[in-house]
């Protein structure tokens, strides 16, 4: 389905890079209309980051960029210039939300802080989700997605052994506790002002939203006074409980004994019906006293099987487990997505039929499609005479002045 | 008044989609937890703390929800409420269509390990084994070592804020043009949605993102140790100034390494994510950082903007200058909390303890 259910919304969406306009796709994708203020010359860091349509770099041509961007409109305006802002002034006085993800003090440099904003538009919704929030001594540290989740205590924990950082392979904060905080609260605004006709001013500092996602540890903390053990792949409440090497190359099966009565299945799944028996292992406490020996069971097993095979045994036996799946298994092979339909091709002139998630979720059985992302001032002309009024002839002069860059 | 007046959310969640009513219960919904006399399997299987966090602001309510006379003491509830949450392997949970078919303006949101289709849709799940289905575990760790696991449940958050993002659009929908919703959300694919751009690696490039970033990621994005413990440093192409200002800073400070960082080979965006350069770039940076604390390190990245930050661990966090001059942490009834995920410039989040079994029956009934 393409959803209409946003579609009295409208975004002046000043967002960049990747957890910002992540957070505003979800309403393009239903049916809100986003218009991302871009500039040709600060170009938006993950439309020149790739990956590339066959690895040949292009403004258009970045995959991270499209994935983050379905559905929006382009619309490139240089806020430096005075009709340039004077054009997002009217934008704004045309939406009901502003969003940005620059640092402090960048939107108020603009001219577009939030009381410049509410002048133009009192009810306005306005977003700013920088690193560490807009005040504070540390307010002006630059960072990224890993950097949030090293001074949250994440890439800490995120380790096989105390003392020892890995850190997610990804910058996670950036892909579902931000932006999705920020659309959460969003569309709370959004009611809060059907209600009461005010608008109101979200500062989602991504330090914060971040450490919301590390909440259950930080209230056990409180609650035990000790910091919850590291424990990597294990558990400190189950066993087994792993991440097993398989027999293919670099194959890798997760399984987990969450519940007494899953262990004698497992046991007869790996054929140790020793272990079954043995009564000591009957138990939780047994079994994690255990840990190391029936670690070394489970992997005696699993090397001699593929990752699939092994996971699709103990699943059909109740056992959690899964294989280990990349992205690239997960577009190729996984029979569950499939079924679902998860992934989407979207025509695109520069990208092709490429290839995109769907949202997580389906609504009343159906898929959301996804519109494509916009090309880079696609749609600058269209934003300028359609809504904001302007005659051709107003429009090249904004041009010819350098404010549509 | 606060966002979510008006609208009462029955939560028969108890894992996966736990989080989803939490964020909805802090702005204002009245979230009642419907619970088996025995209670949700939640309070058994969660740690005091987790469970505190997980349904805060929360109300229960005991109903004896077994077979066909259950589901109708749910069906009347559920005349009063605007969404209903249900969870895989909790109460009712194959009655959704007839909870949407009896009330047509009202939002069901339905949260599994695998989604309600497909051949996995039974299947038995835990967090480990949603984060290696969901893509994220073969992201993390060490290329000689196993995949690796994000800690703390982090399959349970992601999917309930992809839950309570969906339910809140839906809601807004069944609120305006009185149409309900069933809305069907799968850990495994809001696992597979938090890729960052693995997807579009594999399918524009064919590579495939894989723990450790050989090929992927530049040599700079890194953890480090440093004099005290590690900083999390980023540097890449992509971010110049970082990368001038770190090169910069070595230089001022004498350090051999900056001469060494400035030699044409690192201007090579590709060999610079082969492991040669991670090696290279290991040591260099290592013998600079060896020398200086991670506040030094922390202090020096905020004036020369570099793209560095310290390690923490939870301990740390209270001397968070940054977390304490906001005033971050919260007290509920005796738990130290982490405060809103988003400051609202309106009075309007709040946090509330957790509540006993059926403790808020009577109220919550009326």
């Amino acid at each position: 389905m393409k959803p209409d259910f946003l579609d009295d919304i409208r975004f002046t969406d000043l967002t960049w890079a990747g957890a910002g306009p992540f957070g505003t796709k979800v309403f393009s994708d239903f049916g809100a209309d986003i218009i991302k203020v871009e500039s040709t010359v600060r170009l938006d860091s993950v439309r020149t980051g790739g990956p590339f349509k066959d690895r040949e770099y292009g403004v258009n041509r970045s995959g991270y960029f499209a994935s983050r961007n379905t559905g929006k409109k382009s619309f490139t305006v240089d806020a430096k210039t005075p009709s340039g802002l004077q054009v997002i002034q009217d934008l704004i006085r045309r939406s009901d939300v502003v969003t940005n993800n620059f640092g402090p003090g960048a939107m108020e440099r603009m001219g577009l802080s939030y009381d410049a904003v509410r002048a133009v538009k009192p009810d306005i919704i306005y977003l700013s989700m920088p690193m560490y929030g807009e005040s504070g001594p540390l307010a002006k540290l630059l960072g990224v997605g890993m950097t949030i989740s090293a001074v949250t205590g994440l890439l800490w924990a995120t380790a096989y052994a105390e003392g020892d950082p890995v850190g997610p392979g990804t910058h996670y904060p950036d892909h579902a506790a931000n932006p999705y905080h920020a659309a959460f609260a969003v569309l709370a605004a959004l009611r809060y002002r059907k209600l009461t006709g005010k608008g109101m001013k979200i500062d989602l500092s991504q330090v914060e939203s971040t450490l919301n996602f590390i909440g259950t540890a930080v209230t056990e903390w409180s609650t035990t006074g000790e910091e919850p053990e590291i424990t990597g792949n294990a558990d400190a409440g189950a066993a087994p409980h792993g991440i097993y090497r398989a027999g293919g190359e670099d194959d890798w099966v997760a399984v987990a004994v969450m519940e007494d009565r899953q262990w004698p299945a497992l046991c007869k799944v790996i054929g140790r019906r020793d272990l079954a028996e043995d009564a000591d292992l009957g138990s939780v406490k047994g079994r994690l006293a255990r840990r190391q020996e029936l670690d070394e069971a489970v992997s005696g097993w699993t090397g001699g099987q593929r990752a699939d095979a092994a996971a699709a045994l103990l699943m059909a036996a109740g056992v959690p487990a899964a294989r280990v799946a990349s992205a690239r298994y997960l577009i190729e092979e996984d029979a569950q997505l499939a079924a679902r339909g998860y992934f989407q091709r979207v025509p695109h002139p520069e990208l092709g039929d490429s290839l995109y998630a769907s949202l997580p979720f389906t609504v009343d059985g159906e898929r959301i499609e996804l519109d494509r992302p916009p090309l880079l001032g696609e749609h600058t002309r269209e934003i300028l005479t359609s809504l904001l009024g302007r005659s051709e002839a107003e429009v090249d002069i904004l041009d010819a002045e350098g404010a549509l860059k | 008044m606060r966002p979510y007046d008006q609208i009462r959310i029955l939560d028969l969640s108890h894992w996966l989609g736990s989080y989803a009513g939490r964020l909805f219960a802090d702005l204002g919904a009245e979230v009642i937890r419907v619970e088996p006399p025995e209670g949700l399997p939640d309070r058994e299987r969660l740690s005091a703390g987790a469970f505190a966090f997980l349904n805060a602001s929360k109300r229960s309510i005991v109903l004896d929800l077994e077979g066909d006379d259950g589901f109708e003491l749910l069906s009347e509830f559920a005349a009063t409420a605007q969404v209903v949450v249900l969870e895989r392997d909790g109460p009712c949970w194959d009655r959704a269509e007839a909870l949407v078919r009896r009330y047509p303006s009202l939002v069901v949101t339905c949260v599994s390990p695998y989604g309600r289709t497909g051949p996995l849709a039974g299947a038995a799940a835990s967090d480990l084994t949603l984060q290696a289905a969901g893509g994220i575990a073969w992201m993390s760790g060490r290329i000689e070592d196993a995949p690796l696991r994000l800690p703390f449940g982090q399959a349970a958050m992601v999917a309930g804020t992809y839950a309570a993002t969906a339910t809140a659009i839906c809601l807004r929908d069944a609120e305006r043009r009185e149409r309900g919703h069933l809305v069907d959300v799968s850990a495994q694919e809001a696992i597979a949605h938090s890729l960052q751009n693995a997807v579009q690696v594999w399918d524009l490039e064919r590579r495939v993102s894989t723990r450790g970033g050989e090929g992927t990621r530049d040599a700079t994005e890194d953890v480090f140790p440093c004099k005290d413990g590690f900083v999390f440093l980023a540097a890449p192409p992509a971010l110049p100034n970082s990368w001038a200002s770190v090169v910069g800073w070595m230089e001022t400070l004498g350090h051999p390494s900056g001469a060494a960082l400035r030699q044409e080979r690192w201007s090579d965006r590709e060999w610079r994510k082969t492991a040669e350069a991670k090696a290279a770039f290991r040591e260099l940076f290592s013998g600079f950082a060896r020398h200086l604390t991670r506040a030094e390190l922390r202090d020096g990245a905020l004036t020369r903007k570099i793209v560095m930050a310290p390690v923490a661990r939870l301990r740390d966090l209270p001397d968070d200058p940054q977390l304490k001059a906001r005033g971050f942490f919260r007290g509920v009834d005796g738990t130290t909390f982490p405060g809103p995920p988003y400051l609202l410039s309106e009075p309007v989040w709040q946090a509330a303890p957790a509540p006993k079994l059926g403790e808020r029956t009577v109220e919550a009934a009326e």
